[in-house]
């Protein structure tokens, strides 16, 4: 307990009072303007202003749709890439460090650099060109601004959650897919039978750890779209950042956060139940 | 093993989803306590002031502003940090109401200044600077007032000046626009050149607009086009952005873009190098850009903004002030600085800062217009004749309102959206309906 405490110490200070803190000023109002006016409690009015607000509801059906594309394509691709670089294959530690680079530059870095590289005139519509495509938009289209978005975040995620699953793979028993070489099993049925079992709980981490990384993702929908166009890249973290600061609501910008804490937790919980049920 | 494997994961979610929902905890449910009286003393007192300003300190000189003053006034020591301009918002949001007192002076955009004072991010600066005021530029110390107060001091003051690259112009067979008053080039036919210097001068991009979709840019349009600053009503709280007038200047904007005559995508900071490249035709830009031009080897001219064809030629003025946080705790050596940086002499913001703004000094505002970028080549003194004219006869302030934070948010998205192929119509549509949300507020 005494070695616990100063862990447990931060944890409340750090954690457990700003949550509380949080949680109760979405009861709040307040009587002026921005965040050094008073607040009087105003009860669940809050919640009810933002759920009658049809963009809110908008943003929050765009931040589903956003996770419920964007980690299962990611840990796909980690794990294929993960797959891939446990294999004997040449040069194997070059690949691992070039697909684990991304991570090592802030966010801040990459989106500003792929917003560049994704310009109208920027290079990757120069290859586009050369290979005999049309110019994209990119993050100038509500079609596909929010994909470019999803193309960002995988691009540092895919490196860093693969080492997990590095991690994970090197721990599976070798002896079973050796056993399973002599059975005469091919190599799709042994990643499928094997593999996949055996990783059940790296991957369980990988998800619930993704999934909450994307949910709050927030750097290059500021520095890039601004929450556009026609708010097609407005997730929910941007919109309680907005709500906050742009807007001085900073009660109604808590509560926004909470419903995305909530529905978080409710998708964590499942994830939870998908992969243990198994057992 | 399960069990408790399940609960340290539930434990790491759960800890990760605090760090999240703390971001959103608000401040403290005081009102603004500004506190202790304080002076622009006659003796410097011994303190380090913590500023935070938009400019590079490199790039933009703010070092040498900060060196010469360190230097005439020894005792005190200016930290200063530069924020980006899209996030100065969100830090003196956070910053100042953490009460702490840092920073201790802070860059206020001057259409800023009635929101800023309203939240009680402001010291009211009235008893002790308004009797000091008087060689300051009369608009730009309006801009940095509100409801009869004096909450900032203003640093410098800005005009827009429609630039050209000669040799492609040359190249197109396509006539400079005109320095005359009366013969001031329209919105229209500027679009009309631009798209033959592109086709016969070889020019890839025929109109940048130096701050594209921001307002404060944008706002000469529907303004000449007649449809107004925006905003109507008492506090100008009655948002007024899909009227005729708005929907005819925000058709020609987005028509720019459709008819690939301006880019899309590119971010404001990357506008001057593209003009600098010299693959561009004309640049409407802030009188900044002089400076930017003298040090080029680019072949440039300057002339008169344009108009909305029938309509009232309008430029954007304005710029930044210098504003003191209420809850400074060194705020006597506070109003030494801002006083040296505003006030004293040409005022040295504009003394030490090469190339700065139009000075909000009348006195520094001469010798700008008389220093070597404004005198050493053609184009440099049709812009010290642009920058001369608009600024007296031309300018239109930005809304001033206490909703103007939100405004320029809600605006600068519709702009954005109409420059990437919305229907303007739709687009204000939903701007004006998003500000009268937005706006309650204050009602």
């Amino acid at each position: 307990m005494l070695f616990l405490a100063p862990a447990l110490l931060a944890i409340g200070l750090l954690r457990i009072v700003p949550f509380a803190g949080a949680a109760w000023s979405t009861l709040y109002k307040r009587v002026g303007i921005g965040l050094l006016a008073e607040q009087r409690f105003a009860g669940l009015s809050n919640y009810i202003t933002l759920l009658r607000d049809p963009l809110f509801r908008g943003t929050l059906i765009r931040t589903v749709v956003f996770n419920l594309i964007l980690n299962p394509v990611q840990i796909a691709l980690a794990m294929g890439v993960a797959v891939l670089m446990t294999r004997v294959i040449p040069l194997r530690g070059l690949w691992r460090t070039a697909v684990f680079i991304p991570c090592t530059i802030p966010l801040v870095g990459s989106s500003i650099a792929w917003g560049i590289a994704l310009r109208g005139d920027g290079p990757i519509n120069g290859i586009l060109q050369a290979l005999g495509f049309g110019p994209q938009p990119f993050f100038t289209s509500p079609h596909q601004a929010l994909a470019s978005i999803m193309l960002v975040a995988s691009w540092v995620g895919i490196g860093y959650w693969m080492l997990f699953l590095i991690g994970g793979l090197n721990d599976v028993n070798g002896e079973l897919y050796e056993a399973a070489g002599i059975d005469g099993a091919k190599t799709w049925r042994i990643f499928w039978h094997i593999t996949l079992p055996m990783m059940k709980r790296p991957l369980l981490f990988v998800l619930v750890a993704d999934t909450v990384a994307n949910f709050v993702l927030f750097i290059p929908v500021q520095l890039l779209t601004n929450g556009g166009p026609q708010e097609s890249t407005t997730l929910l973290m941007f919109d309680a950042y907005r709500r906050t600061y742009n807007y001085s609501q900073p009660n109604l910008g808590a509560t926004s956060t909470l419903i995305l804490t909530l529905i978080m937790l409710v998708i964590v919980a499942i994830q939870f139940r998908l992969l243990n049920d198994e057992d | 093993m399960k069990l408790s494997a399940r609960l340290r994961l539930t434990a790491t979610c759960a800890a990760t989803v605090l760090v999240v929902t703390a971001c959103g905890a608000g401040g403290s449910d005081e009102q603004n306590a500004a506190s202790g009286s304080w002076s622009v003393p006659q003796q410097d007192p011994t303190a380090t002031l913590n500023v935070v300003g938009i400019l590079d300190p490199k790039a933009d000189g703010m070092d040498t502003v900060v060196a010469a003053f360190e230097k005439e006034h020894p005792t005190i020591k200016v930290n200063y940090q530069q924020v980006p301009f899209d996030n100065l918002n969100s830090v003196l949001d956070s910053r100042i109401t953490s009460k702490t007192g840092d920073p201790d002076v802070f860059w206020a955009d001057q259409p800023r200044v009635p929101a800023l004072a309203k939240r009680g991010y402001l010291q009211d600066l009235t008893a002790q600077f308004s009797g000091l005021t008087s060689g300051l530029q009369e608009a730009t110390v309006k801009n940095s007032s509100y409801e009869g107060k004096l909450w900032s001091l203003p640093i410098a003051n800005s005009t827009q000046v429609l630039f050209y690259n000669k040799d492609l112009l040359a190249k197109a067979g396509v006539q400079g626009p005109s320095m005359d008053p009366n013969q001031r080039i329209t919105w229209q036919q500027l679009k009309t050149d631009a798209q033959t210097v592109q086709q016969k001068g070889g020019a890839s991009t025929g109109l940048l607009f130096g701050q594209p979709n921001r307002y404060y840019q944008l706002e000469p349009l529907p303004v000449s086009a007649g449809g107004g600053i925006g905003a109507a009503g008492e506090g100008n709280l009655a948002p007024a952005v899909n009227n005729d007038g708005w929907v005819r200047a925000m058709t020609y904007y987005g028509s720019l873009y459709a008819d690939k005559v301006s880019p899309r995508g590119i971010a404001a900071e990357q506008i001057d190098s593209t003009f600098l490249a010299g693959n561009t035709a004309y640049l409407v830009e802030g009188n900044w850009m002089v400076g930017k031009l003298a040090d080029s080897k680019l072949n440039w001219g300057a002339a008169l903004d344009p108009v909305w064809e029938g309509g009232k030629p309008a430029t954007p003025n304005g710029s930044w002030s210098v504003g003191m946080n209420p809850f400074s705790k060194n705020k006597d050596a506070a109003a030494v600085f801002m006083k040296w940086l505003a006030i004293d002499g040409e005022s040295g913001y504009a003394k030490y800062r090469s190339y700065a703004e139009l000075p909000a000094n009348a006195a520094g505002l001469k010798s700008y217009l008389g220093s070597k970028a404004f005198t050493g080549s053609e184009g440099g003194k049709q812009a010290a004749e642009v920058v001369n004219y608009e600024t007296q006869n031309t300018p239109v302030g930005r809304v001033p309102t206490v909703g103007y934070i939100e405004f320029e948010d809600i605006i600068g998205r519709a702009f954005s959206d109409i420059a990437n192929g919305v229907d303007p119509k739709t687009a204000l549509d939903s701007a004006q309906n998003q500000l009268s949300t937005a706006w309650q507020q204050y009602k």
